[in-house]
């Protein structure tokens, strides 16, 4: 039985998982919010489990996941069955979009996928805070610079599977960033150098689209981190703006 | 599962679902006819294609938006999309939209570009007043949302709308060229998501309201969002006239990058010259176009395996993927010299995970190189200087040797500059006082 003016099943399946059962609100305030994304009406537009999706998929050689199944799950809006998906399965699509662009329905396995992160972190799910653990450092850098990541952070310690030499060439990391004939890639802690007046105005778009926020809700001690160098930053920047004003046109 | 009323229904891979426990054979044979043939009709057998461009010319005509417009000035080309829709590719008064991965991981790729441009004489911004999409970020953890990628999308264009001020030049002057597939991906998603909705629109124009860049009040947004590679394309000729090596011997695969052409795949270039129109036509038309062997292979298709996050926090499958389903591939099957890419994950990926292979008994080798990267060598760029390919982990040195260069006396050469780097003789390819646009750093206004 469907509820009236919705795929949704007036009875859930049995439990997927061997967590503590969630209420019935709980699991529709997710999905409500997964359905309330202004992408999610484009990106699924029917499914008929051709599973053509999941046959080129990625992630699908290597880890049990199908986003033929995610899609179905949000198709059919099994409440139960997408809070279950979004505990590990979501974190193994390789955002290829492989997916979408082969599926004969335009649906887009992989942007429903991001939305589907979104929420996790929105209702600070753990299972979203333990997938991102290791991300705090990327993220550092992003939101107070403006870069995802820059040549120092790319050595044998984090990346040890690349071998022990990032350059074949044996030089201080220093001087061989200043031999790239493009001045603003001279630089060690940002892969160009970002004008302060430009992170800056990035940290406002962060605050004012809720970025911050998800950070908090994720991990509140790089939060506060990232929001100390934002403040000296920001001063920084003001006090530059102070000069100027005080110098003749 | 049953309702109470007894009435069996479909719920999709509900708890009625069972597994068809096949084999590993029998899995192959169910979905070996997915892989068998890609073509261009797997992507255009589909209804409900628009061209967004239709409704961003009626946008502006209701005064709603500014259009960052493709002027003559530009020198724009016309090229074919994947409908036979018309996309324009300018051709000079260029702002280098920079990649993270690229700049930090692999700068060879930037440099090549910028060096093949100033042999053409394409006049062009490189400046600091620019930040990463955000989107490896967002599409590897989720923090970020689309009015977050919609305003940085926005601030960087805007950006690249108003930096002629600083030499003296109208708005409008120059005109974003992005360098990341996944930024050029996301741009053109997020471009398409905002000329659909009103309320996107008006929440991403608050935010760039209160830092001073909307255009009139109104949101600024660009007539094509052009990646490097579509550049590159509509240049072939003239970077063949100037092309100094063969490499005609040379087999070559393409690996053509997710984000250029399976995200909104309408407005991705396709010729019907380059293998019958059944691939993206960039980098496999420029490397026919200098005259190099393009050889298919099975897996043409797949990822590079970087995963956005897994790159970061789950490699094992990044380097799995990279090296099963591409490099051996493109070793056994298609025994290429060299596989070429567009795009800044790709490549690294590709490229760097080959060390870990062989630690594993996988020996399949193979040098990986930007399109931009292997053009620029043909037309005689410095491998070291500036294809900077001592950052990459792959076997360069073979494929420089195919190409008829001596690369232990080009590596010395570069090593001999080094000193010449640390005495502050270092060489740059534009004025570095170009580079900073405004704010800190900025001092006057440099002629061009």
């Amino acid at each position: 039985m469907h509820a009236a003016g919705t795929r949704r099943q007036e009875h859930i399946g049995d439990p997927v998982s061997e967590g503590a059962p969630l209420s019935r609100e709980k699991l529709q305030g997710i999905f409500n919010d997964i359905q309330a994304d202004a992408r999610y009406d484009h990106e699924l537009n029917g499914c008929l489990n051709c599973g053509i999706c999941t046959a080129t998929c990625p992630a699908a050689h290597y880890y049990d996941f199908s986003p033929r199944e995610i899609v179905q799950l949000l198709w059919t809006e099994n409440l139960e069955g997408v809070y279950d998906a979004m505990q590990e399965k979501i974190w193994a699509c390789a955002q290829c979009y492989t997916c979408a662009a082969r599926c004969p329905f335009k649906n887009s396995p992989g942007s429903l996928i991001m939305i589907m992160r979104e929420v996790a972190i929105k209702h600070g799910m753990q299972s979203a805070k333990d997938v991102l653990r290791p991300f705090s450092r990327v993220m550092l850098k992003l939101i107070s610079t403006g870069n995802q990541l820059s040549p120092d952070m790319i050595n044998a310690d984090h990346f040890a599977d690349w071998g022990p030499n990032i350059s074949k060439i044996d030089a201080p990391l220093k001087l061989l960033r200043q031999a790239i004939p493009m001045p603003t890639l001279n630089t060690m802690q940002t892969a160009w150098e970002v004008n302060l007046k430009t992170s800056v105005e990035l940290y406002t778009i962060w605050e004012m689209t809720g970025v911050l926020k998800q950070l908090e809700t994720i991990d509140e001690n790089l939060f506060d981190v990232i929001s100390d160098i934002m403040d000296e930053k920001r001063e920084d920047y003001e006090d530059w703006r102070e000069a100027q004003e005080g110098e003749p046109a | 599962m049953n309702d109470p009323t007894g009435t069996p229904h479909l719920t999709g891979h509900g708890p009625e679902w069972k597994d068809p426990k096949l084999t590993s054979i029998e899995a192959r044979a169910a979905t070996a006819w997915v892989e068998a043939k890609v073509d261009r009709a797997t992507l255009t057998g589909k209804e409900r294609v628009e061209d967004v461009r239709d409704l961003m010319w009626q946008l502006e005509k209701d005064g709603e938006i500014v259009v960052h417009r493709i002027r003559d000035e530009h020198e724009p080309v016309h090229t074919k999309t994947l409908y036979g829709w018309v996309k324009r590719i300018p051709t000079t008064q260029l702002w280098h939209h920079k990649s993270c991965g690229q700049c930090g991981n692999i700068p060879g790729y930037p440099t090549s570009l910028l060096w093949l441009m100033n042999q053409l004489g394409t006049a062009y911004l490189d400046e600091t007043d620019q930040t990463s999409c955000t989107a490896w970020n967002y599409h590897g953890s989720g923090i970020g949302n689309l009015e977050s990628l919609a305003c940085v999308f926005l601030r960087n264009f805007h950006q690249a709308y108003v930096s002629a001020k600083a030499q003296g030049l109208p708005d409008g002057h120059y005109y974003p060229l992005v360098h990341c597939g996944t930024s050029f991906g996301n741009y053109k998603e997020v471009r398409a998501y905002l000329l659909r909705s009103p309320e996107l629109r008006e929440k991403v124009k608050k935010v760039l309201g209160k830092l001073g860049r909307l255009v009139d009040g109104k949101l600024l947004i660009p007539e094509e969002v052009v990646h490097y590679s579509e550049w590159l394309h509509v240049m072939a000729g003239r970077i063949r006239a100037i092309q100094t090596i063969d490499v005609s011997h040379l087999r070559t695969v393409i690996h053509p990058a997710c984000h250029v052409y399976k995200m909104v795949p309408e407005d991705v270039i396709y010729d019907d010259k380059v293998l019958d129109g059944n691939r993206v036509a960039v980098s496999t038309g420029l490397m026919q176009v200098l005259g190099a062997q393009v050889i298919d292979y099975s897996t043409w298709y797949d990822c590079c395996g970087f995963g956005f996050r897994h790159i970061i926090s789950e490699r094992e499958f990044t380097r799995s993927f990279a090296i099963d389903r591409k490099v051996k591939v493109a070793a056994e099957e298609a025994r290429a010299d060299v596989m070429i890419g567009h795009d800044t994950g790709c490549i690294t990926t590709l490229d760097k995970n080959q060390w870990i292979g062989k630690a594993a008994g996988k020996t399949a080798e193979m040098p990986i190189v930007a399109d931009c990267q292997f053009a620029a060598i043909a037309c005689g760029a410095h491998p070291y200087k500036i294809a900077q390919l001592h950052w990459h982990a792959s076997p360069v040195e073979k494929l420089l040797t195919q190409m008829g260069i001596d690369w232990e006396k080009t590596k010395a050469e570069f090593e001999a500059y080094l000193e010449e780097v640390k005495a502050g003789r270092g060489e740059h390819l534009y004025d570095p006082r170009r580079a900073v646009t405004s704010g800190p750093g900025f001092r006057k206004p440099v002629t061009v």
